[in-house]
């Protein structure tokens, strides 16, 4: 079947809130009662057919075009199927994701995949801050799921994340893994300053030494970490995107913390010649 | 029926249903790997006494296990899921996770799962760390030689026990000599585990004994010593007999172990020897599993 394609016909001025185009929401409908929804855009709820045109039928599938950093709260609560959006993305991409494939050809606001709980969000280009952390107010972040980043991620990439996997192929702001529960993220380039702040438990792997490390995490020295010989053979085989973990042996510089919370969290420095063989 | 001049008995092996589950221990090299199979599979040779069989499956390639490192496939069968659950986390612990640089993860990833690390993950004292890789969670547990990582539990599956067939010679040495030939041709078969010591039980038993107290006794009708004072099985030139006992996944490869176990020895023919070939028939009280060896051979 073809893919249910939503092409932006403006540019939106307001910010419009496309939470209801998920495989979930769509399910069941003809295209004259998708025409018909009513997004929020701006102050105002406007019919989907004044901004956007569509085209092909399976709601499973989704993929917007054209699309533009306007576009707020993408595959919002979603359980299953895909969504592929082409251009940029606004905020609260994937928040509460529960399932199914979310990617980006782009560049993706603040708040990516906030209090996820499962799935995939892909991001062809930059997130922006808080990726993958909770709401202010809540006691965690996401909770499960993998958030894929091929650009940079800002400030607070997991903050307070509970469970789950974020790689990040460019660089992380400052505080990355902060106030983390558990989890594991992942940055192949520099990361910011005061990593793992606040961090309980939970793992930060650095490819690159950051520049500043907190003075509450303690060095364990230089180990070969089991767990990353495993983690890297399980990403590896996870498809062609994650083939630049086949590099990555499991020596690293370990230190522990956030001694300051009486933390259990570990930052691992991978060294830099650290070739499987 | 004849093969290479060995006569097949009309008969069939009888087995019995087991609940089996697949274990992959990795470690710095195949040595070390083998080193912590032999510990774990040590006294699991006979459900009887040993609470359950175990066995090496096969070696892994690097790129067949999960960390990528060499394995082992090993197989641990057992009458109930319970006593699955109190044999795998006893033997990994005091096996596996004692073994220098070694690592265990679950074999079958789907149905009933048992515990693995769920359970060793104490022996971390708090200091253990979960992590969850693609729907599949393992723990880390520091110990003195780094990290042992152990998935948190492993599948059971149903499977069949007591799969046999009994090989007739004239002397041990022409027995165990095709025997140890059908032993390397069914470690061959995906599936299957010969649990004995060396693939094969120089003391075949069968169901009961005189004694209340236990469950299996002496196979006196296919023991040499005893030939003229029971009504042996053995004829006059057969002087010693081996059993191979065969636990599998399923009646397909029970059937195919056999298959190629019996024609490995069949293949030295009686001038080396063999002089017939029969099978564990306990007339139904053992199980509902018949192999009839007939049937399989043809």
């Amino acid at each position: 079947m073809n893919p249910l394609i939503f092409t932006l016909k403006i540019q939106p001025e307001f910010i419009l809130d496309v939470a209801q185009l998920t495989p979930d929401n769509l399910a069941g409908l003809n295209k004259t009662e998708i025409k018909s929804l009513k997004l929020p855009y701006g102050k105002n709820m406007v019919p989907l057919d004044t901004l956007f045109s569509v085209t092909g039928t399976d709601s499973n599938n989704i993929q917007i075009n054209r699309s533009c950093e306007k576009l707020v709260a993408v595959g919002r609560y979603m359980t299953h199927g895909t969504i592929n959006v082409n251009g940029n993305v606004g905020k609260i991409l994937g928040s509460y994701l529960h399932g199914g494939t979310i990617t980006i050809n782009g560049n993706a606001g603040s708040w990516v995949g906030n209090n996820m709980s499962g799935g995939r969000i892909d991001i062809n280009g930059n997130a922006g801050d808080h990726v993958g952390a909770g709401k202010p107010g809540d006691t965690f972040g996401m909770t499960d799921g993998i958030i894929k980043i091929t650009g940079s991620a800002g400030d607070r990439v997991g903050d307070r994340m509970r469970r789950g996997m974020i790689i990040i192929y460019g660089k992380a702001g400052d505080y990355c893994g902060s106030r983390m529960h558990a989890g594991t993220i992942i940055v192949l380039d520099k990361a910011g300053k005061n990593s793992g702040a606040g961090m309980r438990r939970g793992t930060i792997i650095l490819a690159k030494k950051p520049s500043h490390i907190a003075a509450t995490f303690k060095s364990n020295g230089n180990l070969k970490i089991q767990f990353l010989r495993l983690l890297f053979t399980q990403l590896s085989n996870m498809g062609n995107e994650f083939s630049i973990f086949k590099e990555f042996g499991p020596e690293a510089h370990r230190l522990s913390g956030d001694l300051a919370r009486n933390g259990k969290g570990e930052i691992l420095i991978l060294h830099t010649l650290n070739l499987r063989n | 029926m004849e093969i290479n001049g060995i006569f097949i008995d009309d008969t069939f092996a009888e087995a019995f249903p087991m609940k089996a589950t697949r274990i992959i221990i990795t470690a710095m090299n195949l040595k070390w790997a083998h080193k912590a199979a032999n510990a774990l599979r040590g006294f699991a040779s006979s459900v009887i006494a040993c609470g359950c069989e175990a066995d090496i499956e096969r070696e892994l390639l690097p790129s067949e296990t999960p960390d990528g490192r060499p394995g082992i496939s090993l197989m641990i069968f057992a009458m109930s899921t319970k006593d699955l659950e109190k044999q795998v986390p006893t033997r990994v612990g005091q096996s596996v996770m004692t073994t220098a640089t070694t690592s265990c993860y679950a074999g079958i990833l789907d149905g009933k799962q048992i515990a693995m690390g769920k359970s060793l993950r104490f022996f971390g004292d708090g200091y253990q760390i979960s992590k969850v890789i693609n729907g599949r969670r393992f723990w880390r547990i520091p110990v003195m030689h780094g990290e042992f990582i152990c998935e948190d539990t492993t599948g059971v599956t149903n499977a069949i026990g007591g799969g046999n067939f009994l090989v007739l010679a004239k002397t041990a040495r022409h027995a165990l000599t095709a025997c140890e030939k059908a032993v390397d041709e069914i470690n061959k078969i995906p599936g299957v585990i010969t649990a004995f010591p060396g693939g094969m039980v120089g003391s075949g038993s069968k169901v009961g004994s005189k004694y209340n107290f236990l469950p299996a006794s002496t196979n006196e009708v296919y023991c040499p010593t005893l030939k003229g004072q029971v009504n042996s099985e053995l004829s006059e030139e057969i002087g010693s007999v081996l059993e191979i006992v065969i636990d599998g996944l399923d009646e397909e490869s029970i059937n195919e172990a056999m298959r190629v176990g019996i024609k490995a020895v069949c293949s030295f023919g009686p001038k080396k020897g063999i002089c017939r070939i029969s099978a564990g028939n306990y007339g139904g009280e053992l199980g509902p599993y018949h192999f009839h060896l007939r049937k399989i051979l043809k």
